[in-house]
């Protein structure tokens, strides 16, 4: 054995696992038994967290907190995973608003977080008043099963349109005269260049856009009760109104893709609006630098005069697991991250995203002009348009639900691209119905 | 013989053939090396590389994001999980192909059986088995499972059924025991499959997504492939970083292969050929 | 050398009853017993145990190992019936096609291209064409995907030129491109790939053939089919069913090229990334290991068809 008897390659892989072994040897992870751990999976969020903690740890002499950022893509699985082999569950956890419902799957006694209605509800015995009445309300409603809520909103996600204030102004563009959807695509009919310019960012491939829509004329995937109606009245009116903006020869609509994709797009002017919930004015603001002061934010047109300016589009809740040993205290944490008016009003600044939290609102951090958006007050714009933000219901299908709008879509899409308008009503009525009843038959398979 | 015109014309056509699949093959490369190069601004605006040459996404790599520690990650995990596969395969690859026992063919039967099986169907009893001996979010959750290589078995068993018996058997003549055999004569000999085996399975390692993205938890622990995954989602697109990161991530890979080229395709090709 | 082992074995001999031959033979014994061991524990472990509980699994749905409902075979029933299965079998189909009768036959083309005597710089064209495997179907997907990107990619732009394709052709969002994307991806990472195995092959093939076939008067297609393919085909028939097994367990691939979706209208679902979205997504293990063991079943009928049809073959070819 004096020799080593695999060859030269392998005795370089045997050094660099040894090496390497001692290199993390000598960088261990800071292994603190802490006594509450979170989850999240937003950088931006991890960055705020991480600088609000220690002030909780120091009113909480005794307490540390552990923040752990986790793949946005993984977070479900690994929390799913967690909570199936009841280890590792953290504490307290962000989850974003489309896996939520996939939480809620087993009976309610199964469900892997706490049950927070009655911490919501509870008045306070000095002020009388309840956490549930400084909260937009509809934000609760995508965290709600049977009844219960089982997460605390961490935002509003109103949406506007971003638009380029300079080409617009160059085209004699008037947005205050744009009230209405309509007007809007009359504009777009009129600055839409096929293949070099296009009015308004909005995705074929897949539903989020139309997902928005959809909210915005009071439509959705479930009702209160769970049962699917994207199919309904409402949702084949959104598909009959869609589709022709992203599809056939008169599109005003197109997608390219995110990031540095889009800061070409946009700095080429090849796409003019951009759908903007209050989280993607800071994607914008990073992303595509080069058009600040550019660029400014116009309320979503209404369907019908006079009908709601605005729709929603993403969001993210903070859950208490029941594997949390220490539940009043995460609770209290809970409220320092998402209640605390100082630390919201510097989150603003540093991610564009209203607060669920209505009281926090008048911090002067949200009526500050804002030079990128042409000095507009963002945090104000947002915020009064938060009242209008449609309601959306969830289920344990959720994720199923929006996969199967997003294919019915595709294939409106594909119709009218190849047969135009002609019979295109009763393929979209009968699309979206063979979509919704494959909601309906997994439903019914669920032996919960 | 000198070839005629008609076979230099054949000749010509081939080489533009293979010039052309070149192009094919390095292109994407390329670009990517000039992805690399480019300010985060600017990555579509060029189609290679921009005329202001810079360096941010590396430095944008390495201070805004744990780089190096994925690195180490992967390496430690990778060179862990090979060395422990070769060793364990290549003992059994001797036994099942040298020497007969009770229960041989039951053994190779059942690893044959299990080849068969995807990976994916596993996973998630082994998710729960490795959960209940507490190895969750650790090195070893990845190492161990991983360590497990049918494949390696039967391409070991293979190479080395072709050692002759006689040179065993002056070994046992001469006291050598069992495992001086397989340390001191047959591995030696075997270097070539040992070779294309530490690539396949450093390559395979290396590249793991599926598991490690379930398996770790801390993103000090997380290995390449997802660690850069991390850069693109629906928050945030860094291309450039995890276009620096991409290019960084293979270098390994590709120096080893440089490295092994030889074995690697005489090893590779020893089983199928002969097989 | 001889005598010096001779004399050895004499003392060897010689010393038979001590205490030593006694450990020699109980090391000989027990030798593949200790060298079978740690894998075979490994094996037992972390790979037939998790398959023999994945077996019980399929009859049961779950909500995670803590609440099973027994269900017999209706997860079976109930993913013959689902519409997107189907499609994960097709998508996954048709790509298993693409990979055999479109990529062998241009790694054989490369391979036989770059087999000839003459030909130079072999090692370097080798070098060139393998290289695309080297990088891992992760980060090839993370490149491709921005490859693809519409409008300004390097991809659109490049065949923009050469066959005016428009420019704001969108291979990952409009589902009958997605698959053209995997398989042109997959082309590039994997040809040179399975090239090396061709080219090994026809290396190996008797030169003598070659003129026995010449003189015979037999030219390039005759010489290819006469001697060529018979000659590789062990070589052939292996790479035939490792690239089918492959592209039956396609996961990565399309599932970081599409962002972590199954890309728009289902295009790019394959069965394995079906399997992990019921299994880790839904949570549905119980159902998750019914597809896996369908899968399982699917690669062993379709592997055993190809050996059947490749041992027909070679009847007719003898």
């Amino acid at each position: 054995m004096r020799s080593f008897p695999f060859g030269s390659a392998a005795l370089a892989i045997l050094g660099l696992a040894l090496a390497s072994g001692l290199w993390l040897a000598g960088h261990p992870i800071p292994s603190k038994k802490a006594t509450l751990t979170l989850w999240t999976f937003a950088d931006t969020h991890y960055n705020f967290y991480k600088e609000a903690a220690p002030e909780f740890e120091r009113k909480h002499p005794g307490t540390t907190v552990e923040l752990q950022l986790v793949s946005g893509q993984a977070v479900t699985s690994r929390l799913q995973a967690a909570f199936w082999a009841d280890l590792d569950v953290p504490d307290l956890v962000e989850v974003e608003i489309s896996s939520a419902g996939s939480f809620f799957r087993g009976p309610l006694k199964d469900v892997g977080f706490l049950d927070l209605t009655d911490r919501i509800h509870r008045r306070d015995p000095v002020t009388g008043k309840a956490l549930w009445d400084s909260m937009v309300h509809t934000r609760f409603s995508p965290y709600t099963s049977r009844g219960r809520i089982f997460g605390l909103p961490h935002d509003v996600h109103p949406v506007q349109l971003a638009y380029r204030r300079d080409i617009f102004e160059k085209e004699g563009v008037d947005v205050a005269k744009i009230h209405t959807w309509d007007d809007f695509i009359k504009v777009g009919r009129r600055l839409t260049i096929p293949n070099k310019r296009y009015m308004i960012e909005l995705g074929d491939g897949d539903g989020t856009n139309l997902e928005m829509c959809l909210f915005q004329r009071g439509g959705g995937y479930f009702d209160a009760q769970g049962k699917v109606i994207f199919d309904n009245e409402v949702g084949l009116q959104t598909m009959l109104w869609y589709v022709p903006l992203v599809a056939g020869p008169k599109k005003i609509g197109n997608t390219l893709g995110g990031g540095q994709i889009l800061t070409r797009a946009v700095e080429d002017g090849y796409l003019l609006c951009l759908v903007a919930p209050d989280w993607r004015t800071k994607s914008f603001e990073k992303d595509i630098p080069r058009v600040g002061g550019k660029m400014a934010l116009m309320p979503l047109p209404a369907v019908t005069p006079g009908g709601p300016r605005t729709s929603t589009w993403g969001g993210t809740m903070l859950a208490i697991t029941k594997h949390c040993k220490h539940p009043d205290l995460a609770w209290e944490f809970a409220k320092h991250l998402y209640l605390d008016k100082e630390g919201l009003a510097e989150r603003f600044r540093g991610t564009n995203i209203l607060p669920a939290y209505r009281d926090a609102w008048k911090q002067p951090a949200f009526n500050e002009p804002r030079p990128y958006w042409s000095g507009q007050r963002l945090g104000s714009l947002y915020a009064a348009l938060a009242p209008q933000v449609p309601v959306q219901y969830t289920s344990p299908l959720v994720v199923t639900a929006k996969g199967k709008l997003s294919e019915a879509l595709v294939a409106c899409v594909q119709q009218y691209n190849t047969h135009g308008a002609e019979g295109f009503e009763p393929f979209a009525r009968a699309r979206l119905k063979l979509a919704a009843d494959q909601v309906r038959k997994m439903i019914a398979r669920n032996p919960y | 013989m000198r070839p005629n015109a008609l076979q230099l014309a054949g000749r010509g056509v081939v080489y533009l053939a293979l010039a052309l699949a070149t192009a094919a093959a390095i292109t994407p490369v390329l670009w990517l090396v000039a992805a690399t190069t480019k300010g985060p601004d600017d990555l579509f605006h060029y189609t290679f590389f921009a005329p202001r040459l810079t360096a941010d996404s590396y430095r944008r790599l390495f201070t805004t994001f744990p780089f190096l520690r994925c690195l180490m990650n992967s390496l430690f995990i990778t060179g862990t999980t090979v060395i422990v596969q070769l060793f364990f395969s290549s003992l059994a690859g001797f036994a099942l192909a040298k020497y007969e026992f009770r229960g041989k063919k039951q053994v190779m039967l059942l690893m044959l059986a299990t080849m068969m099986i995807p990976g994916q169907v596993v996973m998630a009893p082994l998710y729960e088995l490795i959960y209940r001996i507490g190895l969750v979010d650790s090195y070893l959750g990845l190492i161990i499972p991983g360590a497990v290589s049918v494949f390696g078995i039967f391409l070991f068993r293979q190479s080395i059924l072709q050692v002759p018996d006689e040179l065993l058997h002056a070994a046992r003549i001469d006291g050598c025991s069992e495992f001086r055999i397989y340390w001191d004569i047959v591995m030696p000999v075997s270097k070539p499959m040992i070779g294309a085996f530490c690539l396949i399975g450093f390559m395979g390692s290396w590249n793991n997504f599926l598991w490690p993205q379930i398996i770790l938890h801390h993103q000090e622990r997380f290995t390449l492939p997802i660690g850069l995954n991390r850069l693109v989602d629906l928050y945030q697109q860094q291309y450039g970083m995890l276009m620096a990161g991409t290019l960084l991530s293979v270098l390994p890979v590709v120096i080893l292969f440089l490295a092994l080229q030889r074995e690697f395709v005489a090893g590779l090709t020893a089983g199928a050929v002969k097989g | 050398m001889s005598a010096r082992s001779d004399a050895l074995a004499e003392k060897r001999e010689l010393a038979g009853e001590g205490v030593g031959a006694g450990w020699f033979r109980l090391q000989h014994k027990a030798a593949p017993y200790l060298f079978v061991a740690p894998f075979l524990i490994l094996f037992l472990c972390f790979g037939l145990w998790p398959i023999l509980k994945s077996l019980i699994l399929a009859v049961y749905a779950t909500n995670g190992p803590k609440s099973a409902v027994f269900v017999g075979l209706a997860n079976f029933r109930f993913l013959m019936a689902d519409p997107d299965f189907h499609t994960a079998v097709r998508n996954t189909l048709v790509f298993t096609c693409w990979s055999i009768f479109f990529q062998l036959p241009c790694a054989l083309g490369l391979a036989l291209l770059l087999c000839a005597r003459w030909v130079r710089a072999r090692e370097l064209f080798r070098l060139a064409f393998f290289s695309p495997n080297l990088l891992g179907q992760v980060f090839v997907g993370v490149l491709f995907s921005v490859l693809f990107v519409p409008q300004y990619g390097l991809l659109n732009h490049l065949l923009h030129a050469l066959f005016g394709i428009a420019l704001d052709t969108k291979w990952l969002s409009n589902p009958a491109l997605v698959m053209p994307a995997l398989v042109l991806t997959s082309l590039w990472m994997y040809v040179g790939f399975n090239m090396i195995y061709f080219l090994a092959a026809l290396q190996a093939v008797d030169r003598d053939l070659y003129e026995a076939a010449t003189v015979d008067g037999a030219n390039g297609w005759h010489q290819f089919f006469a001697v060529t393919l018979p000659s590789i085909k062990p070589v052939a028939v292996f790479v035939l069913i490792t690239s089918t097994l492959g592209s039956f367990q396609l996961f990565e691939l399309p599932y970081i090229m599409l962002r972590n979706t199954a890309g728009p209208d289902n295009s790019g679902l394959t069965v394995v990334m079906y399997l992990y979205n019921t299994g880790f997504i839904t949570g549905d293990l119980g159902y998750a290991s019914a597809v896996g063991w369908t899968l399982a079943l699917g690669m062993l009928v379709v592997s055993l068809v190809q050996l059947k049809l490749t041992r027909a073959m070679k009847g007719v070819g003898d």
